[in-house]
């Protein structure tokens, strides 16, 4: 039996109403509310527990069962715990201190008193799972801004629904710099327009200080990667407008704009047209335009990644001086990057994104001090852990194995890189002896990861290679890819690409069983839309197409978009089918 | 008039648009709704008879050519005005809401597929019937008439703008909370100015071509006039007047000169910095006009008093009143039943219409049917046949002349003048001519034809192989291709992008033009020839409703489909494989 009002609740959840729920179930009375709730999924529970004011939480925490008072009240963190403790009726408080067991009574007092202290939540975590309640760590601050279960899928044309970002939680907490870290394809941005309120997610909820996000005018600002300037307004005249648009008197607006271009160094220019000025002098306008703003949290979407290795470099580190300064006046800084090296450098915390669908494989602290050594040796030993996260996608550290159920078995991806690509990686490795570790790869080939990355991957699917710990070892066969001669590389990269990449095995089955040996690349787009997204589909044909041609596996008319077994005359046709591939 | 450049003439943003076959079957309520429209004009008309007096006479003395010539601007200068209302709205609603977009933008192809003159009738007599007592109702007209003319492209390329802002951009305005009037005026309208600009030279272009139409026809019974440019020299060719002919073309090169130079120039100039790029360009287009208006002491002055504290006082005005209002309002604009209830008014009004129609096409004779089903394929035929002569003198011409740099300086200015005179305003002379020399309407018709639309096709010419880039040029010359050889691998594919994009203007155009082409008052006569054109002008003289109505529904099928069937896939490929990538 349904108590009243739970079908509604929950078909208000359903829809995203948070709010609209919990003014419905203030409408009850306290135990038909608690009845309601507890009909709920947990995940929800826990979320309606979350934004609920404190007030109403404390009506309602006494009519739950004792065990479930306990979990619901750790979902919230240390101060309002208390709060919503401290304002139970006392006989109703009383009676939840007295029924819980010894340990979580013990744990219960010390957080209300203060002694408890997330450090050594250590021992007392194992004392509360004991006692049956919960396993993650309470946030000792109130975060600025909180990500419950979010979830995006977007609807392909034809109806199905991709998931882009698997339900994920995720905080952002004051006094940090937060990176997330992810291969291209991983969701990053997706990720950071949920948070922003740029795109609403498809379910789940942002919470900014406890509330849901589009209920607020939050105050935070994005550094683009574009720079998104408007190239029409001088340098000033771009500051401006935020300020202006939140209807900021003349004389202040000029006020702050110019307080905040003098704070990244760009006086003298404020009459400058954007197209006037270098890569890095525009980002530093737009890092100025969102600086204006105060804004609690500053959001950082591959803010270097557009500018050269130097430039990248000196305004990484004009950030972090004005950071760790306090000369900014943000709280919190969250930095979206593909840049291991630069998560590395800037964060105290960093989230690994890994991708289809997108979900947060590791979350860690860096505790190094600030400004950080790229070449002392604690360094070096998180880069090459996060390194070994990322060239370990089968890997999962952050989930233990019986969480991964929920995760079905992906397509195998190709990775997107040249056969060029992959000969260069090659000799570069006999030229060092075998085997190198990848930071130093890089590093050397001045490449990012995200550039090294899909190459290593596809030199390991094809047995050219093989990973280790961050290190990346030649492979017999692949010495004699190496070592041969064109015509012998193509037979040995076929050979290989057959048996390794189940795209181009399953393209050559396909048109083997056709009596013409040719069929439309068309079919080979629909097998894929139904794993990936439309752009990553793109790019997997793309890849398939590189490879295919190169190993001499099929052939591609662009005209006909067909694929065939056999070789093109030599007519126009090749020739275009030549300049493609380039 | 000066030369619009590849990506800024007037060809619909096909990118937008699903592929051509299946898009076909799906528009098609679509298109009897916007042949609907036309007929609810129509109706409108035949019942809208009252007294008129707008028999002007017209004084053939060049002394009263100023003030017919002030007439005629100040017509073109108000349908401007009206034009650029309808685009700004009809635009930004058929970007910002999805589902009126869907309708609104293929029903925007249907409406410009439709030639000038078959609004003629409805629009004159509407508007006639609204102010039967008053000059106004015939002026009223001649302006709506005028604007059909000019508004459609402009319409399509502030829609494609607006559609083509990057996407961080607008992420930007919303994350920045700009409200709608800043966003308007920081972000849509610069970046959809330039394409506006280069669409409104030409729709004003396109009005001093059917000028002459516009202001001076016969319908059924009536006899209207209009003091202007376009009478006096209707008049002139009436009257076989060879002295006044040329007298007032005189005064039309030089106000079309003059707008040139005092409106155009300097707009182009000042809408310099609206150009979205990221880095200055070499050479900038100037104006003294504008540096003299820009260094006026006066004019900044008056700024300083007027739009500066007017802008601020709206920009801040706005900043505040929307500062309450959700951010997703304007996309709910037209949400829910209100919604319902317009589709199924719409709904009701297509189906009395379609109703109408059909009654109306029944009462056509099987003569009629013929003669409009003949002069559909002459029209056709005269149509394509002055497209390939185009083609074969531009083609040489252009390449030869865009080359070489030093000629195409010297012949590009020669060549904008000798195209800004507009054809209609030629064929008198043109006619005087031919008939000296024994040729007839048949020859006369295509001549004006090519007057008309030659130049568009020249100058993408000229444009496109002044872009070719040297290296390519060089390792012709270094591999010693023929002449042959030159043309066909580098010359043809290099400029087939500009090619087409001048053949699908001057397909629309010449089939605009073919109205006035193909019948023509001259010298107290008739002129006539067989052809689609000829059928709706000598419908529209006679007031034979149901054969303008049969006539325009088959012109604007045709247009239709050939652009669908045929431009568009060319297009397509011309934007794909033979995109010249830098």
């Amino acid at each position: 039996m349904n108590p009243p009002g739970a079908d509604k609740v929950s078909e208000m959840l359903s829809q995203g109403h948070w709010d609209q729920a919990v003014a419905l179930l203030q409408q009850l009375d306290p135990a038909a509310a608690a009845d309601a709730i507890m009909d709920l999924p947990f995940e929800e529970q826990r979320v309606l527990f979350r934004v609920m004011p404190v007030d109403f939480a404390a009506l309602l925490i006494g009519h739950f069962p004792y065990y479930h008072s306990y979990v619901l009240l750790h979902t919230r963190s240390l101060e309002s715990l208390r709060a919503i403790i401290g304002k139970m009726g006392p006989d109703q408080r009383a009676q939840f201190l007295d029924q819980l067991p010894g340990e979580a009574w013990k744990r219960v007092m010390d957080e209300i008193s203060g002694e408890y202290s997330p450090a050594n939540q250590g021992v007392d975590a194992a004392a509360a799972d004991a006692a049956g309640a919960i396993s993650h760590p309470i946030p000792a601050v109130e975060p600025i801004l909180e990500a419950v279960q979010v979830e995006k899928s977007f609807r392909q044309p034809d109806g199905r629904l991709i998931q882009v970002i698997a339900p994920t939680d995720l905080s952002i907490e004051p006094d940090t710099i937060t990176a997330l870290l992810g291969p291209s394809g991983s969701g990053k941005s997706t990720l950071l327009r949920m948070l922003t309120g740029l795109i609403q997610p498809t379910k789940g909820l942002v919470l900014w200080h406890g509330k849901p996000l589009q209920d607020c005018a939050p105050n935070l600002a994005i550094v683009f990667q574009s720079f998104a300037l408007f190239p029409w307004l001088t340098v000033l005249d771009n500051v401006e407008t935020p300020l202006l648009a939140r209807g900021m008197e003349h004389f202040e607006r000029h006020h702050r704009a110019l307080r905040a271009l003098h704070t990244v160094g760009l006086e003298g220019f404020e009459s400058a047209y954007p197209k006037e000025l270098s890569g890095g002098m525009k980002q530093r306008v737009g890092i100025a335009r969102a600086l204006a703003l105060e804004p609690e949290i500053l959001f950082m979407d591959e803010p270097f990644s557009a500018l050269d290795v130097l430039t990248a470099e000196n305004l990484r580190g004009e950030v972090m001086e004005l950071w760790l300064g306090k000369k900014i006046p943000t709280k919190s800084i969250f930095i979206v990057t593909h840049n291991i090296e630069e998560a590395a450098l800037l964060a105290d915390r960093i989230l690994v994104l890994g991708r289809n669908p997108g979900r947060i494989r590791a979350d860690f602290r860096i505790p190094l001090k600030q400004p950080r050594d790229r070449n002392s040796a604690e360094f070096l030993v998180y880069v090459d852990y996060i390194y070994k996260l990322m060239t370990q996608p089968d890997l999962d550290p952050a989930l233990p194995s019986s969480a991964a159920h929920a995760v079905k078995t992906p397509y195998p991806m190709l990775p997107h890189a040249r056969p060029g690509g992959i000969a260069g990686l090659l000799e570069l490795l006999i030229d060092r002896g075998g085997k190198d570790d990848l930071f130093r790869v890089a590093d050397e080939l001045l490449l990012d990861v995200n550039d090294l990355l899909p190459i290593t991957e596809a030199a390991t699917l094809l047995g050219f290679a093989r990973t280790e710990k961050g290190d990346v070892e030649i492979t017999e066969k692949g010495r004699e890819f190496s070592n041969a001669d064109i015509s012998t590389r193509k037979d040995l990269f076929r050979e290989a690409a057959l048996a390794h990449a189940s795209l181009l095995q399953q393209i050559k089955t396909g048109l083997s069983s056709k009596s013409d040996g040719a069929m439309p690349l068309e079919f080979f787009r629909d097998i894929l839309d139904e794993h990936f997204s439309e752009d990553e589909t793109e790019r997997q044909i793309q890849t398939a197409l590189t490879w295919g041609r190169y190993g001499e596996i099929f052939s591609y008319d662009s005209a006909t978009d067909r694929l065939s077994l056999h070789r093109l005359e030599h007519t126009g046709e090749s020739e275009h089918d030549l300049q493609h591939q380039e | 008039m000066p030369q619009p450049t590849k990506t800024e003439s007037g060809v619909p943003p096909w990118g937008v648009f699903p592929s051509a076959a299946s898009s076909f079957l799906r528009d098609l309520p679509i298109l009897l709704a916007g042949l609907a429209i036309f007929y609810g004009l129509l109706t409108f008309a035949r019942y809208g008879v009252g007294p008129v007096n707008t028999q002007a006479e017209i004084n053939l003395h060049p002394g009263a050519l100023p003030k017919y010539a002030f007439f005629s601007v100040a017509r073109i200068a108000l349908a401007y005005i009206l034009s650029l209302g309808f685009t700004l709205v009809y635009g930004y609603v058929a970007a910002y809401n999805a589902k009126a977009e869907r309708i609104m933008v293929p029903l925007l192809d249907i409406l410009q597929s439709i030639p000038v003159l078959s609004f003629l009738p409805p629009v004159m007599l509407a508007m006639i019937g609204l102010f039967p007592h008053s000059q106004l109702g015939a002026e009223l007209g001649a302006i709506v008439l005028i604007m059909t003319g000019q508004v459609w492209n402009m319409t399509f390329s502030f829609y494609s703008s607006l559609k083509n802002i990057p996407r961080e951009m607008h992420e930007a305005a919303e994350i920045y909370r700009l409200k709608w009037w800043q966003r308007l005026w920081q972000m849509e309208l610069p970046y959809a100015a330039i394409g506006l600009i280069w669409n409104s030279i030409m729709s004003v272009a396109g009005a001093w071509f059917f000028l002459m139409a516009c202001e001076m026809f016969v319908l059924g019974d009536r006899d209207l006039r209009l003091p202007g440019l376009g009478s006096y020299l209707q008049t002139a060719a009436n009257a076989g007047d060879t002295r006044s002919i040329i007298w007032g073309l005189g005064t039309m090169v030089a106000i079309i000169v003059m707008i040139d130079q005092l409106i155009w120039r300097p707009t182009i100039a000042w809408a310099e910095k609206f150009k979205f790029e990221q880095v200055e360009s070499a050479e900038p287009a100037r104006s003294p006009i504008l540096d003299l208006l820009r260094r006026s002491k006066l004019i900044s002055a008056a700024a300083r008093v007027t739009t500066k504290p007017a802008r601020e006082a709206l920009n801040l005005y706005f900043a505040k009143a929307g500062a309450k209002q959700s951010q997703h309002a304007r996309s709910g604009m037209l949400s829910g039943w209100i919604w319902r209830v317009l589709m199924l008014v719409a709904l009701v009004a297509i189906a009395y219409a379609v109703l109408g129609m059909g009654r109306m096409l029944v009462a056509l004779s099987g003569a009629e049917i013929r003669e409009i089903l003949r002069g559909a394929g002459a029209t056709f035929l005269r149509v394509e046949v002055t497209l390939v002569l185009a083609g074969l003198w531009t083609i040489p011409v252009g390449v030869y002349v865009g080359m070489r740099p030093n000629l195409s300086a010297l012949v590009q200015p020669l060549a904008q003048i000798a195209a800004s005179v507009p054809a209609t305003a030629l064929f008198p002379v043109v006619l005087l001519m031919l008939i000296r020399v024994g040729g007839g309407m048949g020859i006369g018709a295509m001549v004006l034809l090519l007057l008309g639309t030659q130049w568009y096709i020249l100058f993408n010419v000229i444009a496109g192989s002044s872009a070719i880039p040297t290296d390519l040029k060089e390792v012709c010359g270094l591999f010693r291709l023929g002449k042959v050889e030159r043309w066909k691998k580098l010359i043809l594919p290099a400029i087939f992008p500009y090619l087409i994009t001048g053949f699908i203007t001057a397909s629309g155009g010449a089939w605009n033009a073919s109205i006035v082409a193909e019948y023509f008052h001259f010298q107290g006569k008739t002129m006539s020839t067989v052809g689609l054109g000829a059928v709706i002008s000598r419908a529209t003289d006679t007031g034979n409703f149901h054969v303008l109505l049969a006539a325009t529904i088959v012109m604007a099928v045709m247009v239709v489909t050939l652009n669908r069937l045929i431009w568009r896939r060319l297009y397509g490929l011309a934007s794909t494989k033979f995109k010249l990538e830098t």
